[in-house]
Parts: C-alpha cells; structure tokens; sequence
C-alpha cells in the first residue's frame, strides 16, 4: 500500500540541523546557550504520499518544515530536490517556491483580512510570471480544486466572510494555485472545527492521489496521521525517533515516547485499560545520551550516557532506542509488540 | 512487563467494566445548579442572534457534565451567563439558574443566579462557583507572580487569614495539583503550558467550591499533558467531591471524562445523554457525525466523512431543524418545524424528528443500534480500498 509510485524521492533532507542561540536565563547574562531545534533529520518526501510528522510542540517539527521550504536556513545538512543538491546559504529562487509550497497552521492569521479572495489567490499568480488575461480563470480553477464551488462565489469574498475550513481550503489553493510539487502541511486542521477537519484531511488525500503531489503532514494529533499518512515520523526535542510505513508505527508503538504518546490520546474505545501517568510533563531535554530518558520509563544507564542507535525492527519501521538492541537489559525489554493484530490492511 | 504496555486491541471488549471507573451511584447525590428554560441572546433589535437557546439541565454533587459542540454552538456562551461573567451585549432573555448551597447568612440554600445581586454574586463566585480558562497564559496576570494570585484571591474571600496560613495554604493548592512549592515565585512566562493551566486548577479550588466550570482547559495543550491533568482531575472530584461542568469539542476526552454529556448544536441542546451510552449509541445525526469525525486508533483505515457543510452561523440559521442543512438523513418535516428535546428511553434526550414515534421515516440503523453492532460498512463510511 505504501510503494512510492516513483522509486526516487522528490524532496530529501540529508541530516539537516538547525540551531538556535539564545541568552541564558541565569546568573551569567551574557552567557549563550544554545537549543538543538531540529538535530540530524534525514527524510525523503515522495510523489503521491503523505509523510507525516507528529510531535509535540517544541519537538522542532515546524522549524523543519520551514527548513525544507528554505524560509529557514540549516545550520547543517543538505536538500535535494529532484535529484539535484540545494546549496543552503543559496537564496531561494522564485522557481523553488514555485516547486515547494508551504500551508500554515491558522487560515485566519495567514491570509490578509483586507483584500478580497481574489488578491490572494492572484498574488501569487501574478509574481510567478500568470499572463494576466488568464490569472481569472486561473484563480477559479485553484477554488474549484479545493471544492470551493462555485469559485465565482467565493472570489470576491473577504476574508471575514468565510468559516474556517473555508479559509483553511482557500490557504491550500492559495499554495497549489503556482501548480507546486510539494506541499508542506504545518498542522493545517489544528485550529478548525471537529466537524470540518475530516473534510480538509480527505481534501490532503485527494491532491496527493490525483494531482500526485508529495505532501509532508505536521501534526501533533497522531490519530490524524495514522489516517492520512503513508509514512508516519514521530519527532521529540528535534530529533526523530520513531518511523514506519503504514500504520504499523501507531498499532504497535516501539519507542517509549510513542507509547506514551499513543496510550494519551483519549480512546474511549479501551476506556477499561490501565491508563499511562506521563514521567515528566516538563520538556526536559537531556544534553548528552537521549534525549527522552529524563522521561522514559525504561531509562537505563547507557541512555544517560550515550545516544541511542536506529533500530530497524522490520522494514521500513525504525525505532531510535536502546531498548531495542541486544545489549539492552534483559528485563527491560519493551514488550509492546502484538502478534495478534496486522498492523497492515 | 513495562508500566507503557500498550492496550489490548478490540474497543468493545471494554463495555462490562467500564463502570468501575467511575464513583459508584449509590445515594442520589444532591443537586448543585438547576438550569431552567435559558435563553441567551447577543444584541437587541433586528441585529440580535440567538445564541442559547431553552437549554435546561441540572447538576448533582460531584457529578461531571460534559457540554459538546463546534464553535458557535452556544457552550462557553451558556456558562458565561450562567456565572453571570457574560458582558454586552449579551444578554440572558429568560430562565434562572439556581444555585443550592450553603451560604452563610442567606435565607435558604438556593440562589437563582440570573436574578442575583452584584453582593450576592460576590459571596458565590469563586467561594462556590469557580471557573478555569482556556487560555491560562491570558487569564494570569503576566506581571504578577503566582504567589499574589493567590494571596489575591485567600485575602478577598477569607479576610482572616494571616499571611502565613495564605502562604500555606498556596502550597497546599500547588501541591495538589502536582506543582512544587517554589513555583509561586515565577512568573506565568517561565511555566509551560501545562503548569500554567494547573496553576489555574489550584487557584479554582483555592477555597473549595461546590462546582467547577471548566472551559475548555487542555484544548491548547499536547495530549501527554492533557492526560496528565484529566488525571488528576478525576482524583481532585474523588477527593473534594466537586460537581464539573466541562466544556470541549472534543467528544471523545468528555466520554472517558464525564458522567453525563449534553451536545449543543446552534445554541440548542441535541441530545443528552450517560457519557457511554452517547459514545455508544448516539441517537441523533450531529452527535454520531461528531463521533465519526475522529480518525480512530484503531482497526482498518477506511474513509470517514464527517459532517458535510460549515458551522452553523448563528445570525442566518435555516427554517426547522437548525442541522437540517447538514444532515444526512433530512426529511420534510425537518425543514420546516424545529424539534424540540423529548425522551427517548429513560436516560437520555434526543432534538430529533427521527425519533418522533409515528415519523413519516423509519429510524436509520445508524440511530437506533448500538455502533460496535454495525458492521463497519453500514456506519456511514466506506472500506477503504487502498
């Protein structure tokens, strides 16, 4: 189910960092501190799959999403798009922006409350080099892709005038209406209503199938992205822990912070089970060894001390944990692993 | 085994056991507030919308009301004015309100909130009657330290206090809820977000209110810290004794949270109903789209649908049935009389002509059978074929 439809990634991140320096809050006020915000991030993005990312806030999954739509410059690593390697202190070019799309979180926010529809579905037309005879027709077309019929209804509308979802789907047509390649999702459903989300989500799905695109999904919902997403990548404190294909990764969760992850969404559905306290509701990011072990339930001595190896637990399911290697103690094992239940349909 | 064992697969193996979890109903709990006939309106004149409409639900002792809904759908706008913090132009139209509790020089035990003094409302708020925000970065003072919200609130409602009980008592709130003792010297912006909602828990129950109101406490936060003070939450009401109102969209926390759920639709009460029997068996159309717009955890993925059309828009709301425009099983009827709340069987209440007896409809299997009975096809979606 999960077979990329072209055998070579469209967008690939190779190991992209990106720090950020900030003033510490202590006794020393000249004294920089450095965050990790996304650390050694290696991911392929695909034509005609969702890639999803899921993590809390703070896990640096915007930052990356920012980094592969090159708003934000890596501290390290590199991109390649189509095959060609990106330069990262190059300026963005017009025509990388046409390839590469990216969609905020609150439509609201992100689309001038001043002009009508019509500007901000033009604009973009226009600067990507639109003859203007056929930007009209070009901007009725981008409505009509999200399901915004009739667009001459909706054309001269100001943004006020339009619910959430409606702008939520304006803001995508906005992003496909340059006819780009990827489309970068940040958290696109987290600020609509409960009744109107599904419909943005099968919209996602829809583009990815027909118009092949390749669209990498943010979220911290990891229901959602069991339901949309190809590939799911579980992110904590910049770093990703967890990936698999399918929905393997939210059926059988192998790291710990997936677990946990995992068992606190509300779930009537095993309301009988024993619940999962949280170890620490604080970010606490440990400087050297893993990065979960001050809230890891399993924490051993090595996690302290030494980062944890990628684990390949079956093809294309990766879990970063040392809980998963030979060495790991033997009473430790994460025994979260079901025979019983196909992860795959 | 490790503590993070994931669950067991099947939902429905669960149903038998779930009452353990909650506080066993022996004694009728008494009733805390009695809402009758409320009605909510914003603005006057040809401008003015509706935006609660005849809602009326009563609530006992340590029991937890869950209001569902959308956005516009009237529930933060109903305990508003139940609290009487509602500002213009809102405006209560009709219904009371009543409060039964002990007040210290009242002559009976019974407020009615809506008709209440500015001096009467003073003795209620926060001592009986206390509110969370969901915004708690917003609702505390970001120049004040933790510590003065709380002496605030000791010194206002319990002037006898010295400053070393305040001092004490503040501990004891924080600690409560988790918190350590030196967080009452910070400042709101040095909290996550997670401390800074249960920061507002502790001052909630600062001086042990019969009910709490909480409007959309976690909405903003992660699930892992959503867990962690619903948690703790159920702890405090076992140990206080509380009564809830708890207002979210999202229908599934309320199931594992409350005792009773009422979902607000327009600024009308839909369905009301046992949290269970609701996630169960959800009688009327928007209530069982609600549930099916969640992606579930489990099981095939196949396609849902959710609820087809927009949020309902308060000044331009169709003839009849306010859902009507989005409900997949509208009949005539429905367009042109609007229906009113009436049983269904002996718990719960269903807005729904649907269940009118002798309907010109016969009711949609989706609406009158249990859903884990309901082969997955039947219900409303289809089996993806991927």
């Amino acid at each position: 189910m999960s077979a990329p439809t072209t055998s070579s990634a469209l967008l690939s991140a190779r190991s992209l960092s990106r720090d950020f320096t900030t003033r510490a809050a202590g006794r020393f006020w000249n004294a920089k501190r450095v965050t990790h915000a996304v650390d050694d991030v290696s991911l392929d993005l695909y034509r005609g799959r969702v890639t999803a990312i899921v993590g809390e806030s703070g896990s640096g999954k915007s930052v990356l999403a920012r980094m592969l739509a090159r708003i934000v410059t890596p501290t390290s690593g590199q991109l390649v798009f189509d095959g060609a390697t990106l330069d990262p202190h190059h300026k963005r070019g017009l025509d990388y922006a046409a390839q590469v799309q990216l969609v905020l979180q609150d439509p609201f926010a992100s689309i001038n409350p001043i002009h009508p529809i019509r500007h901000c579905l033009e604009r973009p037309l226009l600067i990507h080099g639109a003859a203007s005879d056929e930007v009209d027709a070009l901007a009725s077309a981008a409505l009509t892709r999200v399901a915004l019929v009739p667009p001459e209804r909706f054309l001269d509308r100001y943004p006020h005038e339009l619910s959430g979802g409606q702008l939520q789907r304006v803001s995508i047509a906005r992003a496909l209406c340059v006819r780009p390649k990827v489309l970068l999702a940040d958290e696109p459903i987290s600020m609509l209503d409960v009744s109107v989300r599904l419909g943005i989500l099968n919209l996602l799905k829809g583009l990815c199938v027909s118009e092949q695109l390749a669209i990498m999904y943010i979220t911290h919902d990891i229901a959602s992205a069991r339901y949309l997403a190809d590939e799911v990548i579980v992110m904590y404190a910049g770093q990703i822990v967890e990936r698999s294909l399918g929905t393997s990764l939210v059926d059988e969760p192998a790291h710990p912070y997936t677990q946990l992850l995992v068992a606190s969404v509300p779930d009537p559905g095993a309301l009988d089970e024993t619940r999962v306290v949280g170890q620490h509701e604080k970010l606490e990011v440990a400087s050297v060894g893993c990065r979960f072990a001050p809230r890891c339930p399993h924490a051993m001595e090595v996690c302290r001390t030494t980062n944890p190896p990628n684990v390949e637990l079956e093809p294309g399911h990766v879990s970063r944990c040392w809980l998963h290697t030979r060495d790991a103690h033997a009473g430790h094992h994460v025994s979260s692993r079901r025979a019983d239940e196909g992860g795959d349909i | 085994m490790s503590a993070l064992q994931r669950r067991d697969e099947t939902p429905d193996v669960g149903v038998p056991v779930l009452g353990v979890r909650r506080v066993a109903p022996e004694a009728p709990h008494p009733i805390v507030l009695d809402v009758r006939d409320f009605s909510v309106d914003y603005g006057v004149g040809t401008q003015m919308v509706t935006a609660v409409r005849d809602v009326n639900f009563s609530l006992s002792r340590s029991k937890v009301l869950g209001i569902a809904g959308e956005s516009g759908s009237g529930k933060s706008t109903l305990v508003y004015a139940i609290t009487r913090l509602l500002r213009a132009p809102g405006v209560i139209r009709s219904g009371s309100a009543i409060l039964h509790v002990a007040l210290p020089d009242a002559h009976d035990e019974a407020v009615d909130l809506v008709q209440a003094d500015e001096r009467m409302l003073r003795k209620v708020r926060w001592s009986h009657v206390s509110i969370v925000l969901q915004s708690a970065l917003n609702a505390l003072n970001p120049v004040l330290r933790i510590r003065r919200e709380f002496d605030e609130v000791l010194k206002t409602h319990r002037a006898s206090m010295t400053k070393i009980e305040r001092r004490e008592r503040s501990v004891e709130l924080l600690r409560m809820v988790g918190l350590s003792e030196d967080r009452l010297d910070r400042f709101p912006h040095e909290l996550s977000g997670g401390q800074r909602q249960r920061v507002m828990i502790a001052l909630a129950l600062a001086l042990d209110p019969d009910l709490v109101i909480m409007d959309e406490p976690t909405t903003a936060l992660d699930v892992v810290t959503q867990r962690e003070i619903i948690n703790e939450l159920n702890e405090l009401r076992s140990r206080f004794g509380f009564a809830m109102i708890f207002i979210t969209h999202d229908l599934s926390l309320l199931v594992e949270l409350a005792d009773d759920i009422v979902v607000m639709y327009a600024g009308s009460i839909v369905e009301r109903a046992g949290a269970l029997e609701l996630y169960d068996a959800p009688r009327h159309p928007y209530t069982l789209g609600l549930l099916n717009s969640f992606p579930p955890l489990h099981g095939a993925r196949r396609e849902l649908t959710g609820i087809p059309g927009s949020p309902p828009d308060l000044a331009n709301l169709p003839a009849g049935c306010s859902f009507s425009t989005r409900c997949p099983f509208v009949m005539e009827r429905c367009r042109r009389e609007s229906p009113v709340l009436r049983p269904v069987d002996d718990t719960r209440q269903v807005a729904c002509w649907l269940h009118e007896p002798g309907a010109s409809a016969s009711v949609p299997v989706e609406l009158s059978r249990r859903r884990r009975d309901l082969a997955p096809d039947v219900a409303l979606s289809k089996v993806e074929s991927r």
